[in-house]
């Protein structure tokens, strides 16, 4: 999803042209590599999102219109791109903070920092949401403190949320880490050496080198997000028109016999995620060009 | 430019979201004396399957409310989930005034952590609003010839059938085997816990992986896996008429599935919405909710007599319909059909080695 937005360091396609290989086995070779790439990419990716596709407009648009008539059907859609952007955002500014620290600070604990961070991946979604209902549920210590202040987290949209950012924390740190493992401090040294303040040195050096980089992540961060499942559906309590996702509204489609309703739903969302994978890619190469 | 483009979206994203989760988690106020809102909220907590009947009743009683209440609306909060899981929801804080749940054990649950306080099973029908039959999902023209109990025992069939520790209502489908069996009604069965647990045995040999839920295995069955689903009569039914081609065998012996549903009344008291729980609750009593069950929902009766009766029509007769209670009830099942040395418990341990 993130493979259209790529760093100038990475982007072999443009300008540089390759020397093709003279003989005939070589070119077989790579007939066939290129072969066995599409194949794959075809089996894996393309098959089953065309079935999908199929499924939920093969008669026209009327799957999609009776799905969108359920009750919460559109507040659910709603819920999911608001809480998917929130978790993008956020996780886009904290986890590039997490990178950053990561990086350029060496303190004691940093390799275990480093460790937690890929926890979330680990642990199935499912015993996440577990987990949290269990730390902010409101007939918990924490929960029944929180929901005295009228603060709900389990069971309302802050547990959505949370859930999210939870699961999704990874991506950013780990798309923007490696880029700025390439940066080289001595230009941040200058930077600062001219006179340049912290906040100016990370906004006019390192900011401008990593940004495609958050950008690739959070739109990661966002479509992980839209499809998450098993830990929202343990933390949202599913009210319909409240709190009730639209993943866990699809998954409500196919236990009703509804499956072409669920697939013309579920194309209407990854759509809406395609159609953002291809802004972002286009704002930030734009950019890029400028720069 | 798009920075500044970029970042109005973000920060109108942020404070939508923040406006959403401010939104819907007012609706407690449970400090001090009651005073009844003007417009009551009901949070309603159900299983899956009736989400189609309650899309119907909720609108009806709505409306009866608002007749005899000057006009009052109710406003209804809907969540629907499986049932052990939406009762383990209760008990760890979602607060439903309602739960319309698939059997009584996942009610107790609530009833355990002090959340109902009022003896539910007093109510008509004994708490119980809709009921159903354990039956058997089979491929057109019933190819394997599947008729009793027993038939499920014959080598080589591919059954499915949901697992009993995930899904409080897999219970159900062992349950009604084995009644079926300790009451002497499976033919070429002998009556006795032992020869019950053999047919068991059988069965679970034939089992070879037990989905998530009953739904799960209707679904599964629908994409070409196994020769029968054990499940509902009204699963059937509502995969019918979603144009589905299966056809269903009622076994001579059977057991009744009941429905209950209840007022959780530490939650309605914390709410002050008791008087329009129970009139909801009355309502699901009601005549017209019956007759709902029955159409939208494909539910019997709750009377055991007039279940195992049928209808003439879309209900076939029963011959041997019997109910938990007639097996004890589900405390004693609990200990001699699924505890760690009752009947089930040891057929599956010896089905799978």
């Amino acid at each position: 999803m993130s493979a259209g937005i790529q760093t100038e360091a990475i982007r072999p396609s443009q300008g540089v042209s390759r020397p093709t290989p003279t003989g005939s086995a070589a070119g077989l070779g790579r007939l066939g590599l290129r072969g066995i790439a599409l194949l794959y990419l075809g089996l894996m990716v393309l098959l089953p999102l065309t079935a999908v596709v199929v499924k939920g407009f093969g008669d026209g648009l009327a799957a999609l219109r009776s799905a969108l008539a359920a009750p919460g059907a559109v507040a659910a859609i709603r819920l999911t791109l608001l809480s998917s952007l929130g978790t993008a955002i956020i996780n886009g500014v904290l986890g590039t903070l997490l990178a950053y620290v990561l990086v350029r600070f060496r303190f004691p604990g940093r390799g275990l920092l480093s460790g937690i961070v890929d926890l979330p991946f680990a642990i199935p979604t499912l015993v996440t949401g577990v987990m949290l209902v269990a730390l902010y549920g409101p007939s918990s210590p924490v929960g029944r403190v929180l929901g005295r202040h009228g603060i709900h987290i389990v069971f309302a949209p802050l547990g959505i949320l949370l859930a999210l950012l939870f699961v999704t924390l990874p991506l950013v740190v780990r798309t923007v880490e490696p880029v700025l493992l390439e940066l080289d401090p001595a230009e941040e040294d200058a930077a600062r050496v001219l006179g340049a303040g912290a906040w100016t040195t990370f906004r006019r050096v390192v900011l401008p080198a990593i940004r495609p980089a958050i950008a690739a992540g959070a739109l990661l961060t966002f479509a992980r997000a839209l499809g998450e499942f098993g830990a929202v559906v343990i933390v949202s309590g599913n009210l319909t028109g409240q709190t009730l996702t639209a993943p866990v509204f699809i998954f409500q489609l196919t236990s009703q016999f509804r499956p072409e309703q669920a697939a013309a739903v579920a194309t209407l969302l990854f759509a809406i995620s395609f159609v953002l994978v291809l802004v972002t890619e286009r704002l930030v190469n734009r950019r890029e060009e400028a720069r | 430019m798009a920075r500044p483009k970029m970042r109005t979206i973000a920060a109108l994203g942020s404070i939508a979201f923040i406006a959403a989760a401010c939104g819907s988690s007012s609706a407690t106020s449970a400090t001090g004396s009651c005073v009844p809102p003007k417009t009551p909220v009901i949070t309603f907590a159900a299983y899956s399957t009736p989400r189609e009947v309650y899309g119907k009743i909720i609108p009806a009683f709505q409306a009866k409310w608002k007749g005899d209440h000057k006009g009052q609306s109710v406003i209804f909060q809907e969540s629907y989930g499986g049932s052990t899981s939406q009762a383990q929801n209760v008990v760890s804080g979602f607060q439903a005034d309602v739960v319309a749940l698939s059997l009584a054990p996942d009610v107790d649950i609530i009833t355990k952590a002090g959340l109902i306080t009022h003896e539910w099973t007093s109510a008509p029908g004994g708490g119980m609003v809709s009921s159903s039959v354990v039956v058997f999902d089979v491929r057109p023209g019933n190819p394997k010839h599947l008729q009793d109990w027993n038939d499920l025992t014959q080598a080589g069939l591919r059954i499915l059938t949901p697992d009993p520790a995930q899904s409080g209502g897999a219970r159900w489908n062992i349950v009604a085997a084995y009644g079926a069996a300790t009451r002497g009604k499976v033919s070429g069965v002998s009556a006795s816990d032992a020869r019950a647990q053999t047919m068991l045995q059988g069965i679970f040999t034939n089992v070879k992986a037990l989905d998530k839920s009953a739904r799960d295995s209707i679904k599964n069955f629908e994409s070409g896996n196994g020769d029968v689903a054990i499940t509902y009569e009204n699963e059937v039914f509502t995969a019918q008429k979603a144009g589905l081609p299966d056809e269903m065998v009622i076994p001579p012996s059977t057991v009744l599935i009941q429905n209950p549903v209840a007022v959780v009344d530490k939650y309605a008291k914390a709410h002050c919405v008791q008087d329009v729980a129970n009139a909801f609750v009355d309502y699901l009593h009601g005549q017209h909710a019956k007759d709902l069950y029955t159409k939208v929902g494909f539910l019997r009766p709750i009377d055991q007599a007039a279940a195992a009766q049928g209808d003439g029509d879309k209900f076939a007769p029963i011959r041997d319909l019997f109910t938990v209670e007639d097996l004890g009830g589900w405390n004693q099942i609990d200990q001699k059909v699924f505890g760690p040395n009752g009947v089930f418990t040891n057929a599956y341990k010896a089905s799978h080695g």
